[in-house]
């Protein structure tokens, strides 16, 4: 029984790696491809099955005016409004939750947990109701079509994540911890600052995560409040489309966006596990 | 240091409540400079949050708090310099061994040299000289729990250090041991020591004045042999004392002189009351084995006699009441009958469970 149990359990395994990994595999080789190669029936070895080519790669880094769609810009600009939107969103985050979880705070009805759904719903709706409000608003303030309204905006969308996992994870860090800190001669922004945030580092990380792959990914908002001076990512990648499906330059597109995220992950993976994210202080 | 006086003070968790259930009632009690005191009682009883009010965590509901002449109620935890330690190991898992015990002092900011000569001191008392340079997150449950006691005890000019229940994590000889220590400490420095615990062989070995607290109340301070020989209500008789002490409802025959059924019992105390809620209490440990009757014996029935290797526990019927006796190990105990004697100076006298 083990021995079959120990065979599902690596088959499974090895089935479900082979799910996630196929897509990019798929990617890697069409990326190589031309338009010959890719209408004319599956083949997956290069130089054996089909010529590979940088044709789908050297379109993303050609201006327009040779056809390509040079996506250096969009692609440092869609890094900077991201991280920035992120550690905006984690400080600010961070702080909130916290009194979140160690203060009482009462306006008539509202208490602790009705701030914090507050917080978490302005993920429950969806982005088109918020979408004329937001294009007046920075229309209102000149931030149309700039990277500071996208920023702004972003950080609306991503501080609800912050605050809720962080605002998960103060729980469950022990007050004591902060008393502790009280009784040894902190007052209580330095309890924070020189206990509990050092402690709080592994919550951090994983909520910034989080925000880094819902701000990097976001097309709807960077489509409707940018034109032509600034761009991000996503949206760049989509001007690729045209009659005829650039599979080639697509694939090599959605390559190089995934890239960050992936390397995000791994450097963030090892704090994911269960075990640093609670009880870290214990 | 100084005189901890805690005057006319009562704590509710719910101040809006209409009618708030208080989770320590309207009290005054001192704790003298240099002390060295347990507060007894079982969970729940208001015993933590008696400590957080010294130490300021809690602000009480009502009545004040004095550090000698100084009133300190509504001063904050970190103007009140007292030291305390949690039932659970607290430590700033991001700093070594070092730091943490350090810290304390970094953050009074006392000069460097100081800091260094108090940690290494204070690390040398408790065993953690050796992990100085350790990350305090690596260490075990109670060398942690060392840690957050050493915090306590780096600095000397504490009001007190407060512990609640803070050896419930450590193992049971390291805990002897830690007992010992913090009664060292305690001749050495004079600093009052306020130790919270629900084990009362705790209590009775590390204090000098145990305070047993019962739903918020104090029923009794006093010496561990007052708590033992002259439990001021049947809560500490029965609280304090293993077995807990025997007691059996009575009623009042003469002045020295109760009734338990048919059977009467001459004690010493002077009963002027027709009361029908009489108990008499009287600890296992003075019932004697008689070889013939006499004056408050009686014949019971042998239910049980457990060894425990350095004493016998007789457990025995008498009257559908159980008796229990803690005798001499190398007594000799008969089967099935045995005659016990409850001595009169022994008896004590509860009118609603209070002593007479």
């Amino acid at each position: 029984m083990p021995r079959l149990y120990t065979f599902l359990k690596y088959f499974f395994v090895v089935l479900w790696a082979c799910f996630v990994i196929a897509p990019f595999l798929w990617a890697i080789s069409t990326s190589f491809k031309d338009f010959n190669s890719v209408t004319g029936g599956a083949t997956y070895i290069p130089w054996l099955q089909f010529e590979p080519t940088l044709d789908g790669w050297s379109v993303l880094f050609k201006p327009g005016s040779q056809g390509g769609i040079n996506i250096i810009g969009p692609y440092f600009n869609s890094i900077f409004v991201t991280l920035t939107a992120s550690l905006i969103s984690i400080v600010l985050g961070t702080l909130a939750a916290y009194a979140l979880s160690r203060y009482t705070f009462k306006a008539g009805i509202v208490k602790n947990n009705d701030i914090t759904f507050f917080f978490i719903s302005q993920r429950i709706m969806p982005p088109v109701v918020l979408s004329i409000p937001f294009f007046i608003f920075l229309s209102s303030l000149g931030l149309l079509d700039s990277l500071a309204g996208l920023i702004l905006v972003y950080i609306v969308l991503l501080m609800p994540i912050a605050v809720w996992i962080m605002v998960d994870f103060f729980n469950r860090v022990p007050r004591e911890i902060d008393e502790t800190a009280l009784i040894d001669g902190c007052n209580p922004f330095q309890a924070f600052f020189k206990v509990v945030l050092p402690n709080s580092v592994p919550g951090m990380l994983v909520a910034g995560l989080f925000c880094i792959i819902f701000g990097w990914i976001d097309f709807f908002f960077a489509f409707i409040l940018t034109f032509t001076k600034v761009q991000l990512l996503p949206v760049k990648i989509v001007a690729l489309n045209s009659s005829i499906t650039p599979w080639w330059s697509l694939s090599a597109a959605a390559l190089v966006s995934v890239a960050p995220l992936i390397i995000v992950a791994f450097i963030v993976e090892r704090y994911l596990s269960k075990g640093n994210l609670s009880g870290a202080l214990k | 240091m100084a005189k901890i006086i805690l005057d006319n003070i009562a704590h509710t968790y719910e101040p809006n409540a209409n009618n708030p259930i208080f989770a320590l009632k309207e009290m005054s009690l001192s704790w003298a400079d240099g002390g060295r005191y347990a507060l007894l009682g079982p969970s729940g009883c208001g015993k933590t949050t008696m400590l957080n009010i010294m130490s300021g965590l809690v602000r009480p509901s009502h009545g004040k708090v004095f550090f000698d002449e100084r009133e300190v109620t509504s001063m904050i935890t970190e103007d009140r310099n007292i030291a305390q330690v949690f039932q659970f190991p607290v430590i700033y898992g991001t700093m070594t061994v070092y730091e943490n015990l350090a810290f304390p002092l970094k953050c009074r900011q006392f000069p460097e040299d100081q800091i260094e000569r108090k940690v290494r001191e204070v690390a040398e008392i408790l065993n953690l000289q050796d992990y100085l340079s350790n990350r305090a997150k690596g260490l075990t449950a109670d060398q942690k729990q060392l840690i957050s006691l050493g915090r306590g005890l780096v600095r000397e000019d504490v009001a007190a250090i407060l512990m609640d229940e803070p050896l419930t994590v450590i193992d049971p000889d390291l805990k002897f041991r830690l007992r010992r220590k913090l009664k060292e400490i305690n001749d050495k420095y004079k600093t009052t020591l306020i130790y919270v615990t629900h084990d009362q062989n705790e209590a009775m070995t590390f204090a000098d004045n145990i305070i047993v607290m019962d739903q918020g109340e104090v029923v009794q301070a006093g010496s561990p042999k007052d708590l033992f020989e002259r439990p001021q209500t049947t809560f500490v008789g029965y609280f304090i004392g293993s077995p807990a002490m025997n007691l059996y409802k009575c009623s009042a025959s003469s002045q020295n002189e109760i009734s338990i059924g048919a059977k009467a019992f001459k004690v010493k105390t002077n009963i002027n009351s027709n009361s029908d809620n009489l108990k008499l209490g009287i600890r296992s440990e003075y019932i004697t084995v008689e070889s013939e009757h006499s004056d408050n014996s009686l014949e019971a029935d042998v239910i049980e006699v457990e060894d425990f290797g350095n004493y016998k526990l007789i457990t025995a019927s008498f009257d559908s009441l159980k008796i229990k006796a803690k005798v001499k190990r190398e007594l000799d105990i008969p089967s099935e009958k045995v005659i016990l004697k409850l001595p009169a100076e022994h008896c004590c006298i509860y009118e609603n469970n209070k002593l007479i």
